[in-house]
């Protein structure tokens, strides 16, 4: 894969300059075929036991257990005799039996056995999909299995870190993955969607500098000598002074989306730290073209054990992520109903990490379906 | 299977061997095909509206390890000596022509742990076992495969295959080797908890089943493409008599098509053999029954009490049937 760097530096001045849309439909929106060749999140890797669960992920329900030695398994949830959704049978051995008439399958998706007749047919089968566990996640390919190669799956160490403290939340969003990836990289709505906890006013004069690192969009920014947001400052007890930032901000795959900031206490008090750490993890798999599953964990390296700082890290993180939902959901409603206009988009410099990730989706989407 | 079928339409055809042709089929209308499971295969019917003949072929998929999605599928045909469904395909079937696919089944698929491959193919097999060794260097599990034909250039895909495996590739070719592969000796080089996967004519299959029960390999570790049982070169014409009616059965045709064809209401789904929905009682035969179906028991076949319409065929020219 080429490594295509390109600096595009953004002042004030660029906001006001229209960005180009050299071609119609050059940029994934939520109309696009989602992107199959990808290691999604399909479940807490503790949900996956068992006993099987079902999830719709990329518009196809699929069954998810554990064989008797913890592999896990995924299948698509339905019976391939008369659509019987499997999760609503149980597993004996290492084998999933469908609730309506018995058949049992094997991990590969092979039946094993048919009470009603003496033979197991050779056509009896069903799909199933590569699955694989890392740190408290299980992740999933519903895409081409030749292509399913685990080491693609992001490397997230944080999560599984005991130098690491971190709280996590879920949600179900009725909102496309492709404007999921655009409002997370856009930090340009921090101040006005989220005045409370990570937007101030300073923030949004930050300076900042996007990149592509392959299939990847990079964001840095930087703010020196101002007060810390909330959701950093208060749990680490410097909201009184100020502080200098920096950010990262990564389109990871369609995937996640990550983020890595660091506070700078210039005058640290005794016994405190000079830097603090954080990683802020966004995992969502659509479930079809206009609804997501979204895990999110806020990660710490100081108070790690402090639960305190757990109670107020989830509570401030929970209203930030809820208010993007809020958001994500009223302008979903708005792009599917509104038929009064014809549709469009207006978009401004700062838009341009955000048609970053879209061009680099809508490549990724057109590369599998032609 | 039945009624689940699609529009498609013949993309492209070109010549592999003097007897085997390669061709692409898209939708009609012009959508993409889902790419499918290494090992699938499609259920085609062609040869007019509703499609006068049904056979089985294997989805060859990309040849290469660059191509990763190909929006049509490709089968590979070999022209049988009479006057069948492979004749008609190789007489009739051009650009442009017509013919209806079902969605792909893969029954014939890898197993899921990462355990060592050993790959068989024989003749036109090859059109299984292409996209199998494709899934393998691309997965990088470990492989070995052996193709066999009657000589070079009667094996369909031989450079792809050379290409994309490499050294794990050794072909078989019976005109200069002079002779039938060592399938034991094959077996008994492989490494531990090897799993054999063999596509190619029943003698193949069952050599290399033998061979690994001679070996003690558990049964599972052999998995074969199951094909389609219903047509033989003996096959002779059949008058089947039923409800006061004549039908008459072409030897490229099965029971299951002439009656469907005569407008005779039948049940039936898979059509080889597997799931014995066009189970049918015998009021009277001439002879015994040819039976080509693993749903009866071998009791049952005995007793030729009942037929599979999709497959099986009385050994003599008439059978009287309770439908």
């Amino acid at each position: 894969m080429p490594h295509a760097n390109q600096a595009i530096p953004l002042d004030e001045e660029a906001i006001f300059d229209a960005m180009p849309m050299e071609e119609e439909g050059q940029f994934a929106n939520h109309a696009t075929p989602l992107i199959r060749n990808c290691w999604y999140v399909c479940a807490r890797r503790d949900e996956v036991g068992r006993t099987p669960i079902s999830r719709r992920l990329l518009d196809t329900d699929v069954v998810m257990y554990r064989t008797r030695d913890g592999r896990p398994v995924a299948m698509h949830n339905r019976c391939p005799h008369r659509a019987f959704p499997l999760a609503k049978g149980h597993v004996e051995g290492d084998r999933l039996v469908c609730g309506y008439h018995g058949m049992q399958f094997e991990p590969d998706g092979l039946c094993a056995h048919l009470p009603a007749i003496s033979h197991v047919p050779a056509n009896a089968c069903v799909q199933t999909y590569p699955i694989a566990d890392r740190g408290p996640l299980t992740w999933i390919w519903m895409g081409d299995a030749n292509l399913a190669d685990e080491a693609l799956i992001p490397e997230l160490p944080w999560l599984a870190s005991s130098e690491w403290g971190s709280v996590t939340g879920d949600f179900h969003i009725k909102a496309d993955y492709v404007s999921m990836h655009e409002n997370l990289i856009d930090q340009t709505h921090f101040p006005f969607l989220h005045p409370g906890t990570v937007g101030t006013p300073e923030y949004a004069r930050a300076s900042m500098n996007a990149t592509t690192e392959g299939d990847q969009v990079l964001i840095h920014r930087r703010l020196d000598n101002a007060p810390p947001p909330g959701i950093y400052g208060k749990p680490a007890d410097i909201m009184h002074k100020n502080v200098d930032r920096t950010s990262e901000a990564r389109f990871v795959s369609p995937a996640v989306h990550m983020a890595h900031a660091r506070i700078f206490d210039p005058q640290p008090e005794p016994g405190k730290p000079s830097v603090y750490g954080y990683y802020i993890t966004h995992c969502f798999t659509p479930e079809s073209n206009h609804s997501i599953h979204y895990w999110w964990f806020n990660s710490r390296d100081y108070g790690i054990d402090d639960t305190d700082i757990d109670a107020f890290m989830y509570e401030a993180s929970m209203q930030a992520y809820y208010e993007d939902v809020e958001a994500l959901e009223w302008i979903m409603d708005v792009v599917l109903t509104d038929n009064e206009a014809q549709q469009f988009e207006l978009s401004f410099a700062p838009d341009k990490p955000g048609l970053m990730a879209r061009r680099i989706m809508h490549r990724l989407a057109m590369a599998e379906h032609g | 299977m039945h009624g689940q079928h699609q529009a498609a339409v013949v993309l492209e055809r070109r010549p592999l061997t003097e007897r085997i042709c390669e061709i692409t089929l898209g939708k009609a209308d012009g959508t993409a095909l889902p790419a499918p499971r290494a090992g699938a295969h499609v259920e085609l019917r062609f040869g007019g509206k509703d499609g006068r003949f049904l056979r089985h072929y294997s989805l060859v998929g990309p040849l290469d390890l660059t191509s990763s999605h190909e929006p049509f599928w490709r089968i590979a045909v070999q022209r049988e000596n009479r006057r069948r469904g492979s004749d008609y395909i190789h007489r009739h079937v051009t650009p442009g022509t017509s013919v209806l696919i079902s969605p792909a089944l893969s029954p014939f698929r890898l197993t899921a742990d990462d355990g060592p491959v050993l790959l068989i193919a024989g003749g036109i097999g090859i059109t299984a076992i292409l996209p199998i060794l494709r899934a393998c260097v691309m997965r990088r599990r470990e492989v070995r495969m052996l193709y066999i034909g009657r000589s070079r250039a009667a094996m369909a895909y031989v450079e792809d295959v050379e290409a994309l495996g490499g050294d794990a590739v050794t072909v078989h070719d019976a005109t200069s080797s002079r002779g039938r592969p060592d399938l034991a000796a094959l077996l008994a080089r492989q490494p531990a908890d090897t799993t054999a996967y063999v596509c190619g004519p029943p003698a193949l299959i069952e050599g290399t089943r033998q061979a690994a029960r001679r070996l003690g390999w558990p049964a599972a570790r052999v998995r074969h493409e199951v094909f389609n049982p219903a047509h033989k070169e003996e096959d002779q014409a059949v008058t089947v008599h039923t409800r006061g009616t004549s039908v008459h059965v072409s030897p490229g045709h099965t029971l299951l098509e002439a009656l469907e064809t005569a407008g005779v209401e039948t049940f039936s789904d898979c059509r080889r053999g597997e799931c014995g929905l066009c189970i049918t009682p015998i009021s009277n035969v001439e002879g015994d029954i040819d039976h080509r179906d693993r749903f009866l028991t071998a009791d049952q076949k005995r007793g030729n009490r009942q037929i599979a319409l999709c497959c099986s065929r009385p050994r003599s020219t008439s059978i009287e049937l309770d439908l």
